[in-house]
């Protein structure tokens, strides 16, 4: 799980509210599962992109994780326009899995 | 790292292009397995019989066909990195479909080769035709060199050969123009829509969609391929032997597709060592249980051919070979992958735009565990003691195991039925 972004803090607050996103059918959240590629805030504070992919590019549940994570950031960052664009270059592999996610789909 | 909308323009199928095949093809199964037990004495007896046409085709169409067109334009998509082409031609096949298989099923069962079977072979020839046009044009514009692409399109091409076919047979009852009896190209009718349709597609979805479901590194194209090679090789060498008489159309076919079939099962096997999703749950088990299960008919083909064996004996094993691909390898994948489509089907209609708001339900929680385990139990009961039946010849087996295979259904049909009529919690 490798995440860029220009803000650390925010990133990170960011992050622990995504946690809430969850894939419905791994049952593991969008971070952990590494659909996550990059965070950035702009110096005005007024826009937040969010750079994302998905499992497989046409996934059926891609509509449902997108506006999941654009709902989850608007409610986290209320005073500013969240930006989610779908990444897919390079595309998601298993490697983007963080070592909890990992556990967690070894149980 | 490109910030561009790759998939943009994507849509979704709606769940109205799906989940209307799903629930017929629910109806379907209760009403074969009834048949099924209306029937038993017709599996001690001659495979060639009205009953037996109606419940093959009420299987195959209703049941298989029905509920992998719903699945596949849910998941060609997935496969083809393209939108479904047209959602209206989803629903003309649907419709079409769905008029035209219960009247041939009727035309079978009562063996009335007039208008019903006619129109019932016309209207599922078109509702075939329409689906193909659209996995044409969806693959079309899709991207290119897709091994799963090649799978699909074949597959449904496959499919309009046997509807095809299926209808030139009708016709033949009427009036007689093929040079040789019905019976010499039922096989032909039977195997293009067995392997070339059900075989073809479901290799090309199950390569797909098993290693996402594990989540599995394992991928390899090329071995992919050489199945394709010789599945295609195979039904084409058996398909031209009667007309060009080679040698040992059934072995030389059997072992091709045999072996094509062994890479497979090695190709699953090595996707289920590379998995990283540990825990694999009980519609997946079942689903993985079926491409065992595809081993069994094989064996009984090969048995046929190869011991040159005939009368009483050669036809309970045809019948045992139908039952088997039938009731065994098809059903049991169904049985499995509709519970792992079709909640999240569901839950994806209710929830899409409640994700992230609120915390909404498992989509796992849509169906129920109970009816999914009585219905798994009763349906591995139910198909072991009909199997045994025909094999033994045995009608108290066949009528036990009918009438536990319908038990099978209706709980099928209840988890179907709640899952569709599921209520939003939140």
């Amino acid at each position: 799980m490798n995440i860029i972004s220009n803000h650390p803090i925010n990133a990170t607050i960011a992050l622990a509210a995504l946690e809430q996103v969850m894939d419905p059918e791994i049952g593991l959240n969008v971070v952990d599962l590494g659909l996550i590629y990059q965070l950035d805030f702009d110096k005005q504070g007024r826009r937040i992109y969010v750079s994302m992919t998905l499992t497989t590019q046409f996934c059926p549940m891609g509509d449902t994780l997108t506006a999941a994570v654009k709902r989850v950031m608007e409610r986290t960052f209320g005073d500013q326009e969240i930006v989610v664009e779908l990444c897919f270059d390079p595309p998601w592999s298993q490697e983007r899995i963080s070592e909890q996610g990992k556990l967690f789909l070894n149980q | 790292m490109s910030n561009g909308y790759p998939n943009a323009g994507f849509r979704n199928t709606p769940d109205t292009a799906v989940v209307p095949f799903y629930l017929y093809a629910a109806i379907s199964f209760l009403a074969c397995t009834i048949l099924l037990s209306l029937s038993t004495e017709s599996f001690t007896q001659h495979y060639f019989s009205p009953q037996l046409l109606a419940i093959t085709h009420g299987m195959a169409l209703g049941w298989g066909t029905m509920i992998i067109l719903g699945a596949s334009h849910q998941l060609i998509p997935v496969l083809t990195e393209k939108s479904l082409f047209s959602i209206r031609l989803a629903h003309l096949s649907f419709f079409l479909a769905a008029v035209g298989i219960p009247l041939l099923v009727y035309g079978f069962y009562t063996f009335n080769m007039g208008w019903p079977s006619k129109w019932g072979g016309r209207l599922v020839l078109l509702a075939v035709m329409a689906y193909l046009v659209n996995i044409l044009y969806t693959v079309k514009t899709g991207k290119s060199g897709n091994i799963y692409s090649l799978f699909i399109v074949t597959a449904a091409s496959w499919l309009f050969i046997t509807a095809f076919l299926g209808l030139v047979l009708v016709y033949n009852f009427n009036f007689p123009f093929l040079p040789k009896d019905v019976l010499t190209y039922l096989p032909l009718h039977a195997h293009a829509g067995i392997l070339g349709w059900f075989l073809m597609l479901i290799i090309g979805v199950a390569s797909r969609l098993i290693p996402m479901f594990l989540i599995s590194k394992y991928q390899n194209n090329r071995r992919l391929q050489l199945i394709f090679l010789m599945i295609n090789g195979g039904l084409i060498y058996y398909l031209l032997s009667y007309y060009f008489q080679f040698p040992y159309p059934v072995l030389f076919s059997g072992l091709m597709i045999g072996t094509a079939l062994s890479f497979f099962l090695h190709y699953i096997f090595r996707v289920w060592q590379s998995r990283i999703r540990k825990k694999v749950d009980q519609p997946m088990r079942i689903s993985l249980l079926s491409v065992a299960i595809m081993l069994l008919p094989l064996f009984i083909l090969l048995l046929v051919s190869g011991y040159r064996i005939t009368g009483g004996q050669h036809s309970r094993l045809v019948l045992l070979y139908g039952f088997l691909i039938f009731f065994g390898w098809m059903t049991s994948l169904i049985l499995g992958m509709t519970f792992k489509t079709l909640p999240f089907i569901i839950w994806n209609k209710h929830y899409h735009d409640k994700a992230g708001l609120m915390k909404t339900p498992d989509p796992k929680t849509l169906m129920s565990d109970r009816l999914f385990m009585a219905m798994g139990i009763s349906y591995l009961a139910g198909f072991m003691l009909f199997a045994l039946g025909i094999f033994g010849g045995y009608t108290s087996l066949l009528k036990a195991g009918s009438i536990v295979m319908i038990l099978a259904a209706v709980f099928y049909n209840l988890n179907v039925l709640k899952i569709w009529r599921h209520k939003p919690l939140v």
